[in-house]
């Protein structure tokens, strides 16, 4: 059993809104009910569900780039929510995030090469020939021209986009990086071009991933293991294999079926899905899966059923399943 | 005109962008027939030409910067290309029509959606107002929104992006048309509310007998919709085929290439392979084959010579463009 990395403990938070007009309304938006997961070292974990179950918002908490409510994120034994700031500008160092539109995050007036260096000066890694030298040796890794640090974002496609945001979250030699649908964007071929990258980075450097995608395929060939959520819960976890082989919670089996496979022998089992998600808003009594739930039965809309162990490593949140515990 | 008669026939359409003061097709000699019922796939990666052709069917194109340069597109045996722009605006919404991947562009968002497919009805096929809300009505049933008539006097923005998809397939199936163009209409959508969308069409296609032209740049959402595929690689067609020959045999290097680098939910991809490089810009394509650059079995011909849409030996609908892997008959010399 390889060390724990990163431990994270019943992650909260909720939105506060005003919405609605003339007559505005405060609501809550309950993104992150508690969600615990643990990340070992070099092991890449898989976050999926669908748009506005909490995945980002996880993500993002975890690194406080927005603070969480409560729970507890433990980054090898330490609490990074409650570190003092000198510390935790310590901790950031090993905890970078990779974004789904590298354009958007990345600033379109600077070269390459000053937003590749900034961390490093920020967090005064070296001297400028240092830094220089980090530079050009990351975009190697990252399959980049050297010539590259004198152009501007505009210059690039997005696949290549992608690896100046990949660079930049390396330069700082992290050991975890919160890759939010890094490929999401990109067409098939450069999204190959891109897990290919990251393949590579995992093996090389023993890079840790917690890695957000609503694609299950991707999911399934990147990740060890991976958490399926809906509405702000983790409702199954366990080996990527093994859930997406056989999954346990109605909602997986769902999304399962509904993901498409390139072979017309496998057609996706078309609307097993009746309804849309819930709104977070104002979640579904009991179970948030009951109204859409092929199974669902008279506890399912009075009782949210715990995530509970099924199998060794193997996790569940449904009442189908409480008889095995 | 016969039932055996393609009901879209479209014959050597090519489109061009002028770009820097030059003209450049987008979308060059592309030819392919749909029959009636019949779903046709067209894939390829970002900038292939995918909505440029449908657009040209449409006669969409961006006045100005785009044009027509030659080429075909008849819709029940007439050709749209020479229609004058009030001629065209009776064929669209009416015998083909259009959905795309965003429904708010489509939309307008100061207007009810009740009233704007009510007001569609009205227009192309000449029913009273009241009649017009009625079938509006019906229509939402059909597209299964739920508590339809509850929810026909909200705004789109009311709506999430799946609702607002099926609000625009009511939309086309208005005026019952014998063709609908569908531009990657559940990309922008999660996978659950993309079966159900997939299976919305696949009924409604069913129940109206319309043909339909699917752009998606998935192919696992190939596998599941389309009768037949057509694969186009820099504004060309470089494969088509029926659905079970292009997956049980992908005959292109491109079409090859394509099926290796997707990740699959239900086996392990150990073999996942990236295609090099990427599609390249209309205004800098290279002489001969227009995939060389990234093609594995490249040879020296290819970048000499164009290689021409060939028939497989034996599949007479299996076609191919490469030097390597076509077959003997160029398909274009046959029409
Ligand atoms: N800054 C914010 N203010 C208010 N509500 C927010 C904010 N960020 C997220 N939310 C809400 O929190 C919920 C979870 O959002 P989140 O972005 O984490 O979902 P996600 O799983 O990443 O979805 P997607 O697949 O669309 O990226 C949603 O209901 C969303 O609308
Ligand atoms: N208005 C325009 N001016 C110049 N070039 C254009 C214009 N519109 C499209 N093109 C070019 O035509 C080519 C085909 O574009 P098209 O939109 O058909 O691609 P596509 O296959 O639909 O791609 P995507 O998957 O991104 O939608 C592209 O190279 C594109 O850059
Ligand atoms: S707890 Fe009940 S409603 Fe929820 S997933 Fe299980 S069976 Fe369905
Ligand atoms: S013609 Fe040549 S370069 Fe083009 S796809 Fe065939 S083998 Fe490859
Ligand atoms: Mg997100
Ligand atoms: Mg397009």
């Amino acid at each position: 059993m390889t060390a724990t990395l990163l431990e994270v403990n019943d992650l909260q938070k909720t939105f506060t809104v005003r919405r609605g007009f003339p007559r505005t309304e405060t609501v809550h938006v309950k993104a992150l009910s508690g969600i615990s997961f643990r990340i070992a070292e070099g092991e890449a974990f898989g976050l999926v569900g669908e748009s506005g179950c909490g995945k980002s918002t996880a993500g993002r908490a975890l690194l406080r780039l927005i603070e969480p409510d409560g729970g507890q994120v433990l980054y090898r034994g330490e609490n990074f929510l409650t570190a003092p700031g000198h510390r935790l500008r310590q901790l950031r160092q090993k905890l970078q995030i990779v974004f789904q539109d590298p354009f958007a995050s990345l600033n379109p007036r600077r070269t390459v090469g000053q937003t590749l260096a900034e961390p490093m000066y920020v967090h005064r890694l070296g001297n400028r020939e240092e830094i220089q030298a980090r530079v050009e040796s990351v975009l190697d890794e990252v399959g980049l021209p050297r010539a590259a640090v004198e152009k501007y974002p505009h210059e690039f496609s997005g696949g290549q986009r992608q690896r100046i945001g990949i660079a930049r979250a390396l330069v700082l030699e992290p050991e975890l990086i919160v890759a939010d649908e890094p490929v999401s964007a990109l067409d098939v071929s450069i999204q190959a071009q891109i897990l290919l990258l990251l393949d590579g980075l995992k093996v090389r450097r023993g890079l840790s991933f917690l890695f957000i995608s609503h694609d299950l395929g991707v999911v399934r060939h990147f990740c060890k293991r991976v958490a399926v959520m809906y509405l702000g819960r983790i409702v199954e976890e366990g080996p990527t294999e093994e859930i997406f082989d056989g999954p346990l919670h109605p909602y997986t089996q769902a999304l399962r079926d509904a993901s498409p496979v390139p072979d017309p022998r496998a057609k996706v089992t078309m609307a097993r899905l009746e309804g849309e998600v819930a709104s977070a808003i104002n979640p579904p009594s009991g179970c948030h899966f009951h109204p859409r739930c092929p199974h669902a039965m008279d506890r399912c809309r009075v009782e949210y059923p715990k995530l509970r162990a099924v199998a060794p490593g193997r996790q569940v949140a449904c009442h189908l399943h409480d008889m095995a515990a | 005109m016969s039932e055996q008669a393609p009901v879209l026939d479209v014959q050597g359409l090519t489109t061009e962008f002028r770009v820097h003061g030059e003209w450049h097709a987008a979308v060059r000699g592309v030819s392919f027939q749909l029959a009636r019922g019949e779903t046709l796939a067209i894939v390829g990666e970002s900038g292939c030409g995918k909505s440029i052709t449908a657009l040209s069917v449409m006669r969409l194109v961006p006045q100005g910067a785009g044009r027509i340069a030659s080429g075909r597109v008849l819709l029940e045996g007439r050709d749209l290309v020479p229609l004058s722009e009030p001629e065209m605006e009776k064929v669209r919404g009416n015998r083909v029509s259009m959905i795309f991947q965003e429904p708010m562009t489509s939309l307008n968002p100061v207007l009810t959606v009740g009233f704007q497919v009510a007001e569609s009805l009205h227009y192309h096929r000449g029913l009273g107002r009241a009649e017009a809300r009625r079938t509006a009505l019906a229509l939402f049933d059909q597209v299964k929104i739920p508590s339809a008539a509850r929810r026909f006097d909200d705004y789109p923005h009311q709506f999430s992006g799946g609702m607002r998809q099926r609000v625009m397939i009511a939309m086309a199936l208005a005026c019952n048309p014998a063709v609908l163009l569908a531009d990657e209409p559940t990309t922008a959508l999660d996978v659950t509310i993309q079966a159900q969308v997939l299976a919305l069409l696949a009924e409604v296609r069913e129940a109206y007998g319309m043909a339909m032209v699917f752009i998606t740049h998935n192919l696992g959402v190939v596998a599941s919709i389309a009768d037949r595929v057509m694969v186009m690689y820099a504004g060309e067609v470089v494969e088509t085929a029926p659905i079970d020959a292009v997956f049980a045999r992908p005959t292109h290097p491109y079409t090859e290439a394509l099926l290796r680098s997707i990740p699959r939910v239900d086996r392990n991809t150990t073999e996942l392979q990236a295609i090099g490089g990427q599609v390249p810009a209309i205004s800098n394509m290279p002489a001969g084959c227009r995939f060389a650059d990234r093609c594995a079995l490249v040879e020296p011909r290819c970048r000499v010579q164009s290689p021409p849409l060939t028939m497989l030996p034996d599949d007479p609908r299996h076609h191919v463009r490469c030097w390597v892997r076509g077959g003997e008959t160029s398909v274009e010399a046959l029409q």
